[in-house]
C-alpha cells in the first residue's frame, strides 16, 4: 500500500552523508517529496525528516538500510499522532495598493510575518503543518506570485 | 630529566599507512600501480608486506575476496585513482553481496585538483558508495589514522563487507605527526551481538510444539564462525537441515540431518520440505534471496519462520518473519543450547524425510559429466581449497564436490561474477600456501580473467585450474532452451581457444581431456604438480566416450 511516511534521521555531520542516504531512495526509484536537513543543539550532529510515498513495507526497508549507514545514528517513523509536523515557506508577491486590505487578512488569519516591502514587492514568510501551508498557497493565487519556496516538513516526536 | 620534549615524529601519510597495515598485521596485498598511488607503493617496498601484482585490477580485488574467506580476516587491495578505481567496482559489489571482509585502499589526485576532470581522476567515492559497507576520503591528514583503523573494524565485525579509503596523493606524500594512539570514534555503528532474550524463548518454544520442523542455513555460519555451535544445536534439536548455495561444507552430505540445498539449482527434496511439509522453518546466516527462496508467496507456506541474522535490515525483506532474531550466529546458537540443555528439548520423534538427491539441474547438452569430474576431484582426499566461476559447472560443483576436504566452495553466490574463480583461487593459496588450490571455470568465465594465471606462474602457485569447456555460454542455451523457446543467439562461441597452448604460453602445463578414462589421472597428476595446470575438459566429446564405451560393453 502507497502511503505518506515521515522519516526523520539523526546523523553526524560527515561529508557524504546525504548522498548515502538520498541513493537508498532513488536505487528503489522513490521520489523524495521533501527533505530537510539543518544542525541540532549538539554541535556535530544533524537532522533530516524526509517525506515520501510508496510501499510501507519498502519503506521500512529504506529505514533499516539507512540505520545501517555508519554515520547514522538513530531512524525513526513518525505519523501525526505522535509527533509535531511544521513546514515553513517564504513568498514574494506583486501588489499595488488595493491589495494590501487583503493582504493585511491573509498575514492575520495565517499569523505570518512581513520580511520586506519595496517597489510594490512583498516577502512574506508562513509556518505551520503542512495542510495550512497548502492552503496559504491556494488563497495566494490571488495575488501575482513572483517566487515562493517551501521548506519541506520538519518532524520531532512528542513527549519523552 | 630531560628538558627535551619528546616530539611526535612527522612522516608521510604513505609511511603511517603503511606502519598501520603492519600493526594490523596485513601480511599480503594484492594491486595494480599507477600514478596516484605510488607513494604508498615506495613504503610497500621498504615494509616487508607482500605485493602480488595482479594484471587488472579486477584480479586484485577477486584475490583479495578468496584470501579473505580461507584467512577469515580482511584482504586488502591497492589500485590507482581513475581506471584503476572503476576496475574494482565489480569486486567491491561481489565482497558486499558476499559479506567478504576487504578494504581496499585507492590513489586519489592530489586534492587541490579534486573536480576539475584532471587525468586519471574519477569520483570514486560516490561510484562505490552503493557497492561498499563504507568508504572515505582521506582529505585531512589528521583524519588518516582513524580512517584506517575504521575501516578494518567496519570491514571486519557486524556484517562483514568491503570498505574503501580513497587518498589523495598529496595526503600520501604530506608529513604530519600522526597520532597513532587516536581511537576510532564510531557513535553510530554498533552491530547487534547478543540476540534479545525474549525472541530467543519464543524461538525455542516454537520449535518446541513444531511437529516438522527445517533449519534452513546459508554463508553466514562461515562469517560468524559458528559451525561447531550449529552442529550442536541441530543435534541436540535432532531438526533436519536445508542449505542455501553458500552453505557448503558445513555439514556432510551423507549426515543423517541433511536434506539438500534450496532454490532454482537446489535439490526438489529440499524445495519441498522447505515450501509444504514444514510447520517451521528457522533460517538461520542466510538473506532469503531470490535464488533461495524462488517465489515469495509459495516459501515456507504452511510454517511459521523463525529468522536468525546479524543484519537487522535483512529480517522481513524479501519475506515476512514471525519471529526475527537479531544477532551473531555463535553468540545466539551458545545461548539457545544453553537453554536446550537446561530444558532437555529435542523432537521426541524426528520426522523422517525421504532422502532423494534428484536435483532440478539441467541435464542436457553433456551437462552430467561434470558430475564425473567433480566426483574424481571429490575423491582426492587431501585439503584443497576450490573455488567457482559462474554458470552451469558452479551449479554442479555445489551439489557433487562433496568432499568436505575441499570445501566450503569459494563462489560467487550473490553478485554471481564471471572471472571470478581464477583470481579468487589464487588469493585463497596465499591465505594458506600449504594447501593446492583447484579453480573450476567455464569456457566463458575463465575468459573473463584468465589474464591473472601469469600470477599463478610467478608465485609457483599449485594451482589447477579446471574448465568444463563446451564451447559456449551454458547457462545462456539453457534459458533459452527453458524460456525464448529454444532461440539460440550470442551464446556459442565460434572461434575455440586452445586453453593448454595458453597455459604454455605462461609457463605452466595443459592438459586436454576428450575422454571419461583420463579425467582422474588427469586431475590427480595436475593437483600433485607444483606446475600451474590447465585441464580443459571437452564435454561433448567426453559425453560421447561414454556412450561409445558403453556400447562396447553392451556388444
Amino acid at each position: 500500500m502507497d502511503q505518506h511516511q515521515t522519516i526523520t534521521l539523526e546523523v553526524e555531520d560527515k561529508p557524504g552523508v546525504l548522498s548515502r542516504i538520498s541513493t537508498l531512495f532513488s536505487r528503489r526509484g522513490y521520489n523524495i517529496e521533501s527533505l530537510t536537513v539543518g544542525h541540532t543543539h549538539i554541535p556535530g550532529i544533524s537532522r533530516f525528516t524526509i517525506v515520501v510515498t510508496g510501499d510501507e513495507a519498502i519503506l521500512e526497508q529504506i529505514r533499516k538500510q539507512s540505520q545501517k549507514l555508519i554515520h547514522v545514528l538513530k531512524t525513526e517513523n513518525l505519523d501525526k499522532s505522535q509527533a509535531v509536523m511544521r513546514e515553513f515557506a517564504i513568498v514574494k508577491l506583486k501588489y499595488s495598493g488595493e491589495h494590501i486590505p487583503k493582504i493585511n487578512e491573509l498575514v492575520d488569519l495565517y499569523g505570518a510575518r512581513m520580511l520586506d516591502s519595496r517597489n510594490e514587492v512583498l516577502i512574506v514568510e508562513f509556518s505551520g503543518t503542512e495542510e495550512k501551508i497548502e492552503m496559504v498557497f491556494n488563497d495566494l493565487k490571488q495575488f501575482k506570485v513572483l517566487e515562493s519556496i517551501r521548506t519541506g516538513k520538519l518532524a520531532m516526536r512528542t513527549g519523552q | 630529566m630531560s628538558d627535551k620534549v619528546q616530539k611526535i615524529q612527522e612522516i608521510t601519510g604513505a609511511k603511517a599507512l603503511v606502519k598501520l597495515l603492519k600493526t594490523k598485521k596485513v601480511d599480503t596485498i594484492f594491486g595494480y600501480p599507477g600514478g596516484a598511488n605510488l607513494p604508498i607503493y615506495e613504503e610497500l617496498r621498504k615494509s616487508g608486506i607482500n605485493h602480488i601484482l595482479s594484471r587488472h585490477e579486477q584480479g586484485a580485488i577477486h584475490m583479495a575476496d578468496g584470501y579473505a574467506r580461507v584467512k577469515k580476516k580482511p584482504g586488502v587491495c591497492l589500485a590507482t585513482s581513475g581506471p584503476g578505481a572503476t576496475n574494482l567496482v565489480t569486486g567491491l559489489a561481489n565482497a558486499m553481496l558476499d559479506s567478504v571482509p576487504i578494504v581496499a585502499l585507492t590513489g586519489q589526485i592530489p586534492s587541490n585538483m579534486i573536480g576539475t576532470d584532471a587525468f586519471q581522476e574519477v569520483d570514486c567515492i560516490n561510484i562505490t558508495m552503493p557497492v561498499t559497507k563504507h568508504n572515505e576520503l582521506v582529505l585531512h591528514a589528521e583524519d588518516l589514522v582513524p580512517a584506517i583503523k575504521s575501516a578494518f573494524h567496519i570491514a571486519n565485525s557486524g556484517r562483514k563487507g568491503p570498505v574503501l579509503l580513497d587518498f589523495p596523493k598529496d595526503v600520501l606524500n604530506k608529513k604530519f605527526a600522526h597520532n597513532f594512539q587516536s581511537e576510532i570514534n564510531l557513535p553510530g555503528y554498533n552491530p547487534t551481538i547478543k540476540g534479545n532474550v525474549g525472541q530467543i524463548k519464543r524461538a525455542i518454544k516454537t520449535l518446541k510444539k513444531a511437529k516438522q520442523p527445517v533449519v534452513l542455513f546459508g554463508g553466514g555460519i562461515y562469517l560468524s564462525n559458528a559451525i561447531n555451535e550449529f552442529l550442536k544445536f541441530i543435534r541436540l534439536a535432532q531438526i533436519p537441515v536445508v542449505r542455501t548455495l553458500m552453505g557448503t561444507g558445513i555439514i556432510a552430505e551423507d549426515d543423517p540431518l541433511y536434506i539438500g540445498m534450496i532454490g532454482t539449482h537446489g535439490n526438489t527434496i529440499a524445495n519441498r520440505v522447505v515450501n509444504k511439509e514444514a510447520d517451521v522453518v528457522f533460517a538461520i546466516g542466510t538473506r532469503l534471496g531470490d535464488r533461495s527462496i524462488m517465489k515469495t508467496h509459495l516459501f515456507a507456506k504452511n510454517a511459521k519462520i523463525i529468522h536468525l541474522d546479524i543484519d537487522p535490515a535483512e529480517i522481513g525483506k524479501t519475506i515476512p518473519i514471525d519471529i526475527p532474531i537479531v544477532g551473531d550466529i555463535k553468540e545466539v546458537l551458545a545461548d539457545v543450547i544453553q537453554r536446550l540443555e537446561e530444558k532437555n528439548l529435542g523432537l521426541e520423534t524426528p520426522w523422517k524425510i525421504n532422502n532423494n538427491k534428484r536435483t532440478l539441474l539441467s541435464i542436457r547438452d553433456a551437462a552430467p559429466v561434470m558430475q564425473t569430474i567433480f566426483n574424481e576431484l571429490s575423491n582426492i582426499d587431501q585439503n584443497i581449497h576450490v573455488s567457482t566461476d559462474v554458470g552451469r559447472h558452479q551449479m554442479w560443483a555445489n551439489h557433487y564436490c562433496t568432499n568436505p576436504k575441499h570445501l566450503p566452495l569459494i563462489t560467487s553466490g550473490g553478485l554471481g561474477t564471471m572471472g571470478f574463480g581464477l583470481p579468487a583461487a589464487i588469493g585463497a593459496w596465499f591465505a594458506d600456501p600449504d594447501t593446492p588450490v583447484v579453480s573450476l571455470s567455464g569456457d566463458g568465465s575463465f575468459m573473463m580473467n584468465m589474464q591473472e594465471f601469469i600470477v599463478a606462474v610467478e608465485n609457483q602457485i599449485p594451482l589447477t585450474v579446471i574448465i568444463l569447456n563446451d564451447y559456449r555460454l551454458g547457462m545462456i542455451r539453457e534459458l533459452q532452451t527453458s524460456f525464448y523457446n529454444g532461440h539460440y543467439t550470442t551464446h556459442n562461441f565460434s572461434e575455440h581457444v586452445s586453453f593448454t597452448k595458453f597455459a604454455e604460453a605462461m609457463g605452466g602445463k595443459g592438459f586436454d581431456v576428450k575422454s571419461t578414462e583420463k579425467i582422474g589421472s588427469t586431475i590427480r597428476k595436475a593437483v600433485q604438480s607444483r606446475v600451474p595446470t590447465i585441464i580443459d575438459f571437452d564435454l561433448e566429446n567426453i559425453s560421447k566416450s561414454a556412450l561409445l564405451s558403453l556400447n562396447s560393453v553392451a556388444s
